[in-house]
Formats: structure tokens, sequence, C-alpha cells
């Protein structure tokens, strides 16, 4: 097992792929944070306004999602996935290791991206002359929300993909689902959508990615939202194994 | 390579040519044609995709230290029966066995196999040499094995450039590195003269009679009967899903006729 998992962890290093996810998603907070901090009028400025931007450090885990999914589509798509299952014939230790090294990279992820959001909201307010209303705590739920956010989409993310096999539509539908359909039915059916993998995310690190937070039901607390969101990643993985096991390899 | 396959190799070839021409259907003898001396047994293989029968029915079995050739038209069901012999494909029917075992269950496969399908799979990002790092990984060798197997394969000055700049004869020695990583006893390959030039042709088939030699068994597909019949001493014709001759070569054109003669006559003309 040992070996399979330094084979992935050699993956992740010795292409550009993680690379140019990594740099995509802190450009993409970059852009955001300084887009809604420059905007955030100061009448809105208050605690809830100012977690909402600092709250984008969340996209770590659609990134998180995007790599654990990768891992196993883009080697459907180049067919690694053949050497790699005739090295290692049970494939539930691949998708394994590929687990591990997915929340790895998630935690690198869903780490650097709230750091920045946070280091670069706060300059940006300082600048603006708008008092920094968070505490510490927020500054702590912030960064180990965004980390165990990011760690737990990832293997969503790799499960997902092991099930649709499809690269192309399996990084569409993820990035449609946390950006778009969970961001419309939060604000339509905030009852239901509180129990969505997005929303989960959101509660833990107290900010959602997109749009309002809810208030009325408001978001799960953050621990109740960390055993939800494990609960998704495990079904997904389970869904991911049982297919990789049960299908032939393409 | 091992060498551990000698003693049974010697011992399949005294006990005369075990292969026969007779078809899967009529053929009482599978079970004679299996012994312990057997690398790979294939038997009553059927393996269907949706409504297209790939593989009906195929039997056959391989003594240590002999090259045998897989040989049909395009579309004959050849890739299919070494996609699960390779653990990569489930039959609906019939078993394939190496060394007694379905590669699924062998300990460690890539110490016993080496398999180079056609299909080129590499990230194409990744350079030659993290490729064999990460499968060394994978399979449990030692990552010295890594540029021992660049060097044989005459990769060695290419070894850190990216896949993607290989031309297709390199992308070839590339699988073929990987498949030498365990040192096997086994050697799988899918039409391996795909993409080589005429040096590379002549390359590999000496290399593939030095595995043989070597005590190492040897199951290679092709469609290109000139490379074939200078390569190996026994051939699985198939086409269309079914055996339709197996024999050692030597047999098979024993009236007087050459390779390519009793191939047209047992093969149809229609690409399956």
């Amino acid at each position: 097992m040992t070996g399979v998992l330094r084979a992935e962890l050699l993956k992740l290093r010795t292409t550009r792929t993680a690379v140019w996810l990594f740099a995509g998603l802190l450009a993409l907070v970059c852009f955001v944070v300084l887009l809604h901090g420059f905007n955030l009028s100061p009448s809105r400025a208050d605690h809830s306004g100012q977690m909402r931007i600092f709250g984008w450090g969340e996209l770590g885990a659609l990134f998180a999602a995007l790599l654990g999914a990768v891992s196993i589509t883009g080697e459907l798509r180049n067919g690694l996935v053949r050497p790699t299952f005739l090295a290692t014939p049970r494939r539930q230790q691949v998708l394994a290791a590929k687990l591990l090294s997915a929340m790895l990279a998630g935690l690198a992820f869903g780490a650097a991206a709230e750091v920045l959001a946070i280091g670069l909201g706060s300059a940006t307010l300082s600048a603006r002359g708008i008092p920094i209303r968070l505490e510490g705590e927020d500054y702590a739920q912030l960064i180990l929300g965004g980390v165990v956010a990011a760690a737990l989409w990832a293997p969503v993310g790799l499960g997902v993909g092991a099930s649709l096999r499809n690269q192309v539509p399996t990084l569409i539908g993820l990035c449609a689902w946390l950006l778009f359909v969970e961001n419309l039915l939060i604000g339509e059916l905030p009852a239901v959508a509180r129990y969505l993998p997005g929303a989960a995310a959101a509660a833990i690190g107290g900010a959602t990615i997109t749009g309002e937070v809810p208030t009325d039901p408001p978001l799960l607390p953050p621990i109740l939202g960390a055993l939800l969101l494990a609960g998704y990643a495990a079904v997904a993985m389970i869904i991911g194994i049982a297919a990789t096991e049960r299908r032939d390899v393409p | 390579m091992r060498r551990s396959m000698r003693a049974d190799e010697t011992a399949a070839r005294s006990s005369g040519n075990p292969v026969s021409l007779d078809g899967p259907a009529r053929d009482p003898a599978v079970a004679r044609t299996t012994s312990a001396a057997d690398v790979v047994h294939v038997a009553s293989l059927s393996k269907r995709y949706g409504e297209v029968v790939a593989a009906d029915d195929v039997s056959f079995a391989l003594p240590a230290g002999s090259v045998t050739g897989l040989l049909g038209p395009n579309g004959a069901g050849k890739t299919t029966v070494l996609r699960v012999l390779l653990g990569l494909a489930e039959p609906h029917k019939g078993e394939a066995l190496i060394l007694g075992r379905r590669y699924r269950d062998l300990d460690r496969p890539m110490h016993v196999v080496g398999a180079v399908l056609e299909s080129g799979d590499f990230d194409p990002g990744r350079n030659g040499r993290d490729h064999l790092r990460v499968l060394a990984f994978a399979a449990d060798v030692p990552q010295r094995r890594v540029d021992e197997a660049l060097a044989v394969v005459g990769l060695a000055r290419a070894a850190k450039r990216a896949v993607r700049t290989y031309s297709l004869g390199m992308r070839q020695r590339l699988t073929l590195a990987a498949a030498l990583l365990g040192s096997p006893q086994l050697l799988v390959l899918d039409e391996p003269a795909n993409g080589l030039d005429a040096k590379g042709v002549h390359w590999l088939r000496t290399f593939l009679r030095g595995f043989a030699a070597d005590g190492g068994t040897v199951l290679v597909s092709s469609h290109v009967l000139a490379e074939i019949a200078q390569t190996v001493d026994h051939v699985v014709i198939v086409d269309r899903g079914h055996v339709v001759a197996r024999s050692s070569l030597a047999e098979l054109v024993a009236d007087g006729k050459t390779l390519e003669e009793v191939y047209l006559a047992l093969t149809s003309e229609d690409a399956a």
C-alpha cells in the first residue's frame, strides 16, 4: 500500500496539473476578493459582510474537488489507468491511494486559499479605511473550515470522477453544482439546500462560496457540516470504488 | 530475467508439441495441453461487448520458454483476449490464468508479467523516467530498475524529456521498459512493432528471442505476418473471435505452404 501511495504522490508532483490548478485557485481568489473588497459598501461592511469576503477561500474546496476528479479521469483520458491497474490490479488500493493524495493536496489548497483571502481581504479593507470586524475565532473558523472543506471535497470529486469516468462532464458538473446549482437552491429552498454538500462545506467555514449566508434556517453548525460532508465524501468514494471494481478498464 | 522457469521449459519441450491444430470446440485436449509447465492457460474464454462477440470459446496454452504469436485480422479478438488475460476486462465465460491464477489475484503481478499494450498509455506531460518511477513504486520494484530498464530499451538519453516529445517508436520502447521493470518471466505484447522502424523491429525481434532463450515466455499479437514469422515458434490464429489454428510454426507450414498462405486460407476477408 505504501508503494501505491508513493506512486500517487509522485504522480501529483511530476506533472503540472496540480500546479496549474493551484495557480488557478490563487488567481481566482485574488480576483474575487479584490473585486468584492473594493466594491463592498461601507454600510454593509459589518461582521457578516466581511465574513463573505474572507470566506472566498472556500473556493479551495472546488479546486480540491477538481484535482480529486482529474486524478482518475485524467488517467482514463490518456490511458495511464491501464499501466496503473496492471501494476496494482487491486483497484480499490489505487483509489485509496488517490484518496489520500488528493486529500493531502486539498489540505494545501484550502489552507493557501483561505490565508490568501484573509490577507488580501484585510489589506483591501484596511486600504479603504474600513475597520476589520473579525475576531481571532473567526479567522480560526475560516482557515480550519477552508482546510477541512477542501480536504473533504477532494474525495467527493474523486468519487464522482471514478463513477462518471468522462473528464469533461465530471469537471463541468462539479463546477456547475458548486457555483450555480447549490447557489440557486440555497436562495430558493434553504431548508433543504443546507443539507447539500456545498452548503455543508460553507457551514464548516462559516461562509458560503457564493451568495448570501442564509439565516432562516441558517447553515448547519460547523461540526455537523463537517460530519455531513464526510458522509457525502464516503458515499461518493464507495460508489466510485464499486464502479471501478466492477467495470472493465476502457 | 528470471530463470526459474528453465526446468519447466525443458520439460514442456521434451513432452512434445503442446499445441494442436484442432479447433477448440472439438478439442478434448485442452486439459492435456494444460500442465504445470503452462505459463498461460486460456480456457473457453468468451467476451461480448453488447451484441458484438469479441472472443468466443478461445482456448490455448503457452509452455514456458515459448514465443507464441497471436495472429488475426484487425478486430479478430486479439486485444480482447489479451485484455482479459491482463485483468483489465472480465470474461463472460471461461478463464485466463497466468501460472494458475487470474491476473488480478497475482501478488505483485509486474514481477511475473510484463505487458505492452498498443494504446500508448502515458501522461504526455510526465517525463519518461518519472513515468517509470511511478510504476516502480506501484509495482514494488526497486527504483534502481528504472535506469536499468531505460538503458535496456535505449532511452537513457531521452529519459528526462516529456513523453509528448517522444516519437511513436520511443513510446513503444518506454512501454517495453515499463514491462521489464519487474524482471518478469512472461511478456505479453499487443502489436509491439507498431511505429517501430526497420531497425526497431529488428531490435525487438532480437530482444524477444533473447528473452525466450533465457527461459522467458512471450505472447505477442500481430497482424503483420512478416515480422511474426521470424520471431515466433508457436502460433494461435484467431478470426472473428474464434481460434482457427493452434500449432507450432514448423507444423503449420510443414506441407510447404508459407505462413501467409495458411493464414489467408484460415481467416476471413472482411474486417470484423
